[in-house]
C-alpha cells in the first residue's frame, strides 16, 4: 500500500443478493492522506455502497483493499475506529437529546468523562447549538438535525472522515456552516470522502473528484484538471458530460 | 396479512374443538397396568380400548411408579389391576350368590348369612391438576365398562346354582358392587391439593402472554431505529452488532421480569379481594426467577427476530401479533393442552409459550423444584438462540 495513501482499493465489486446487475462494478481508487475526495454521481450510480464498503458497513463481493492501512476483508473493527461516518440519513436518536446522543456516541467510541463534556461542548459551539444541547433531537430543524449529525461522525477526531450527502435538504447558512467546518477539519489533517449531487459545493470544497455511474468510475482526478481536460465551463457541465441528461430514479 | 389470519382461524378452530366435543371424542394418555390374568383384566383392558377415549399406554410397574408418572403429568389418569383379581371377583360373586340363596332356603345352608363379600378395589390415579368434572365423567365410564363384567359374572353363578333352586331368590335384596374403582391420590402436601382453577390457571397463562407481547414493541423499536437511521450509527461504531443488541434485550428483559412480578402480584393479592382464590406460587421462588427470565429472554430473542427480518412497523406488528396468538393458543394459554386435539398437541410440543406454561404448572400445581423445570427453562434458552442466531445470519447476508 502507498504510505501515503489513506484509502486504497482494487478491483472492488459489490452483488446484492438477487440483483440483476453489480451494484459496484470493478472499482480501482487512491485517496491520499488529507485530501478531500468527492465521489460523484447520479441515483444508483454506487457511491453509497462504495462507501459503505469503504466504512465496513457492507463486505464486498470481491476485491481488495486497505483503509487507514486496515484490511477491507478482515480489519473491519479497526477500520471502524479509525474513522468517523455522516450518513445521509440524521442517524441520531430523535427522543435523546442533543447532548445525550453525542454523550453514547462519544461513549461508543470510548471518550468518557469530563473530556468527553469538553468536546462536545465545543463542537456544538462551533456550530452555533450549544444553546440547545438539552433540547431533544426531534424539535430540531433539518438543518440543526444535519449539524449534530456531522458532529457525531468527527466527535473522536478520526483520521479518515466518510460523509453522504451532508447538505442534503438544509438551508444555505446551515451548508455554509457545514462546509466551512469541513475545510477546517481538513486543515487539521483529517482525510474527508464525501459524495453529493451538489456539483457547485463539489468543485469549492473536494480537492479530488472521481465521477462513478452505473457502478464504475468514468473519471477521476483533480476537478480543474478535470474540467479543462474535457473543455468545460464547470464541474456540473463535465458531470452531464460525462454521465449523460437522461433522468435517473 | 392473509396467510396469517388464515393460519390463526385454522388452528383456532381446531384448539377449540377440543371443548365443545364429548370426552367420547378425546384421546386422553392413560397408564395401565394390568396385574391379572384373568377374565376381569381383560375385559377392563378390552372396555378401554372399546371406549375409545384413551390413548392407552400398557406397562408392568410398582404402584409408586405409576403414581409418580401420573403425579409428574405423563398421563392423566394410571389405572392399577391387581394381580388375582378375576379369582377375587369370582369369589366375591360366589359367596355373594350362596349367600342369597341359603338366605332364600336354597343352596348351602351352612353358608352364614353374615358372611360379607368385600368390593375389589381397581386403583385409579389423576393427575394433580386434574378437574373434578373431569375425573366424574372418567369414573363413570369405567364403571360401565366393569359392569358388564360384573352382571356376567353374577349370572353365570346364579344360573349355576339356579340349576338346583331357582324360586326363593330374595329380589328385593340390591345387588352387591363387586367392582370399585378406589383413587388414590397422587398427593401427598396439603399444598398439592391445589387444583387447576381459573386463578391458577390465568395468572402465570396470562403472564406468558403478556410476557410475549413485548415481540411487538420490540420489533417496533428495532425497525424505528433502522427507519431513523439511529440503527445505521450504530453500525457504523465500533463493537460487534451482537453486543449492541445484548443491550437492548437486557432493557427489554427487565420489563418482562417486572411485568411478570406485577401480573404474579395481582394473582397473589388483588384477585383475592375480588373473590377468587388467591395464587399459590409453590415452594421454589429461584424456579419461578429461572422461568420468568428464560420467558422473558425467549420473548425477546422472537422480538429481535421479528424486528429484524421484517421491513415495515405493520408487516412486524401483523406477524408478531397473530404469531403469539398462534403460539399462545398452541401454548394452552386459552385452553388445556391434554383437552386438545392429538394433531395440535404435537403441535404445542413446539411452541415456547407452552413450554413457559409447562414450567409455571410444574412450580405452581406440582410444587416443582428448579430441577424439574430445567427441561422446560433449557429449550427457552434454545429458542432464544435459535432467535439470535436467525437475525444475525439475517444481517449478515448482504
Amino acid at each position: 500500500m502507498n504510505s501515503n495513501a489513506a484509502i486504497e482499493v482494487t478491483n472492488l465489486i459489490k452483488i446484492y443478493n438477487n440483483a440483476a446487475s453489480p451494484a459496484v462494478n470493478d472499482i480501482s481508487l487512491t485517496i491520499n492522506k488529507a485530501a478531500i475526495y468527492g465521489l460523484l454521481g447520479p441515483n444508483g450510480a454506487g457511491k453509497t455502497t462504495t462507501i459503505s464498503m469503504l466504512c465496513g458497513l457492507i463486505k464486498p463481493s470481491s476485491g481488495s483493499g486497505f483503509v487507514q492501512g486496515f484490511n477491507l476483508n478482515n480489519q473491519l473493527e479497526e477500520i471502524k475506529k479509525s474513522i468517523g461516518v455522516v450518513p445521509q440519513e440524521i442517524a441520531l436518536y430523535p427522543t435523546l437529546t442533543a447532548f445525550e446522543n453525542l454523550q453514547y456516541i462519544g461513549n461508543m467510541y470510548g471518550l468518557k468523562g469530563a473530556d468527553l463534556k469538553q468536546k462536545i461542548a465545543e463542537h456544538l459551539k462551533i456550530v452555533g447549538l450549544d444553546n440547545v444541547s438539552n433540547k431533544r433531537i426531534e424539535t430540531f430543524s433539518g438543518g440543526m438535525k444535519r449539524r449534530i449529525n456531522l458532529i457525531a461522525g468527527i466527535l473522536h477526531t478520526p483520521k479518515i472522515l466518510f460523509l453522504d450527502e451532508p447538505t442534503v435538504g438544509v438551508d444555505v447558512q446551515s451548508r455554509n456552516m457545514i462546509t466551512e467546518h469541513l475545510h477546517l477539519l481538513n486543515k487539521q489533517g483529517m482525510t474527508i470522502v464525501y459524495t453529493s449531487h451538489l456539483m457547485e459545493e463539489a468543485e469549492n470544497l473536494c480537492s479530488d473528484i472521481a465521477i462513478i455511474d452505473t457502478g464504475k468510475i468514468i473519471t477521476q482526478g483533480k476537478p480543474k484538471e478535470l474540467i479543462q481536460q474535457h473543455n468545460c465551463s464547470n464541474l456540473e457541465q463535465l458531470f452531464l458530460q460525462l454521465t449523460g441528461k437522461k433522468l435517473r430514479d | 396479512m392473509f396467510l396469517m389470519p388464515m393460519a390463526m382461524i385454522t388452528i383456532m378452530a381446531l384448539i377449540q374443538d377440543a371443548p365443545f366435543k364429548d370426552y367420547q371424542e378425546m384421546k386422553i394418555p392413560l397408564l395401565l397396568v394390568n396385574n391379572d390374568t384373568g377374565s376381569l383384566g381383560k375385559s377392563i383392558e378390552k372396555g378401554l380400548i372399546d371406549s375409545k377415549i384413551f390413548e392407552i399406554n400398557k406397562e408392568t410397574l410398582t404402584d409408586d411408579v405409576v403414581k409418580q408418572k401420573v403425579k409428574a403429568g405423563d398421563f392423566e389418569i394410571g389405572i392399577i389391576i391387581p394381580k388375582n383379581a378375576t379369582a377375587q371377583l369370582n369369589q366375591n360373586v360366589d359367596l355373594f350368590v350362596t349367600k342369597k340363596l341359603a338366605a332364600a332356603g336354597l343352596g348351602d345352608s351352612t353358608v352364614s348369612e353374615t358372611a360379607t363379600t368385600e368390593a375389589l378395589n381397581l386403583s385409579i390415579l389423576f393427575a394433580p391438576d386434574t378437574k373434578k368434572s373431569f375425573k366424574i365423567s372418567i369414573l363413570n365410564s369405567l364403571k360401565q365398562s366393569t359392569s358388564k363384567i360384573e352382571t356376567q359374572t353374577l349370572l353365570a353363578f346364579f344360573s349355576k346354582e339356579l340349576n338346583k333352586d331357582s324360586e326363593q331368590i330374595n329380589k328385593e335384596e340390591p345387588l352387591a358392587e363387586f367392582v370399585n374403582f378406589n383413587e388414590v391420590t397422587t398427593i401427598e402436601t396439603p399444598t398439592e391439593a391445589l387444583q387447576l382453577n381459573s386463578v391458577q390457571h390465568n395468572v402465570p397463562a396470562w403472564t406468558i402472554f403478556g410476557i410475549f407481547f413485548i415481540v411487538i414493541s420490540m420489533a417496533g423499536s428495532i425497525i424505528k431505529e433502522r427507519d431513523d437511521g439511529s440503527f445505521l450509527r450504530i453500525r457504523t461504531m465500533p463493537g460487534s452488532f451482537m453486543t449492541v443488541l445484548a443491550g437492548k434485550i437486557t432493557a427489554y428483559l427487565f420489563i418482562t421480569i417486572i411485568q411478570a412480578l406485577l401480573m404474579l402480584l395481582v394473582g397473589m393479592y388483588l384477585l383475592p379481594l375480588l373473590g377468587l382464590p388467591h395464587l399459590i406460587i409453590g415452594n421454589s421462588l429461584l424456579g419461578i426467577a429461572i422461568i420468568i427470565i428464560c420467558t422473558g429472554l425467549a420473548a425477546t430473542g422472537f422480538g429481535v427476530m421479528v424486528g429484524t427480518i421484517f421491513k415495515t412497523h405493520q408487516q412486524s406488528s401483523t406477524f408478531g401479533a397473530v404469531s403469539v396468538v398462534i403460539l399462545a393458543a398452541l401454548g394452552g394459554i386459552w385452553v388445556p393442552v391434554y383437552v386438545m386435539p392429538e394433531s395440535v398437541r404435537i403441535l404445542s410440543e413446539f411452541s415456547p409459550l407452552y413450554w413457559s406454561l409447562s414450567g409455571f404448572h410444574k412450580l405452581f400445581l406440582n410444587q416443582g423444584t428448579v430441577i424439574s423445570i430445567l427441561p422446560y427453562a433449557g429449550k427457552l434458552i434454545l429458542f432464544f438462540i435459535a432467535m439470535l442466531s436467525i437475525s444475525f445470519f439475517y444481517n449478515k447476508k448482504d
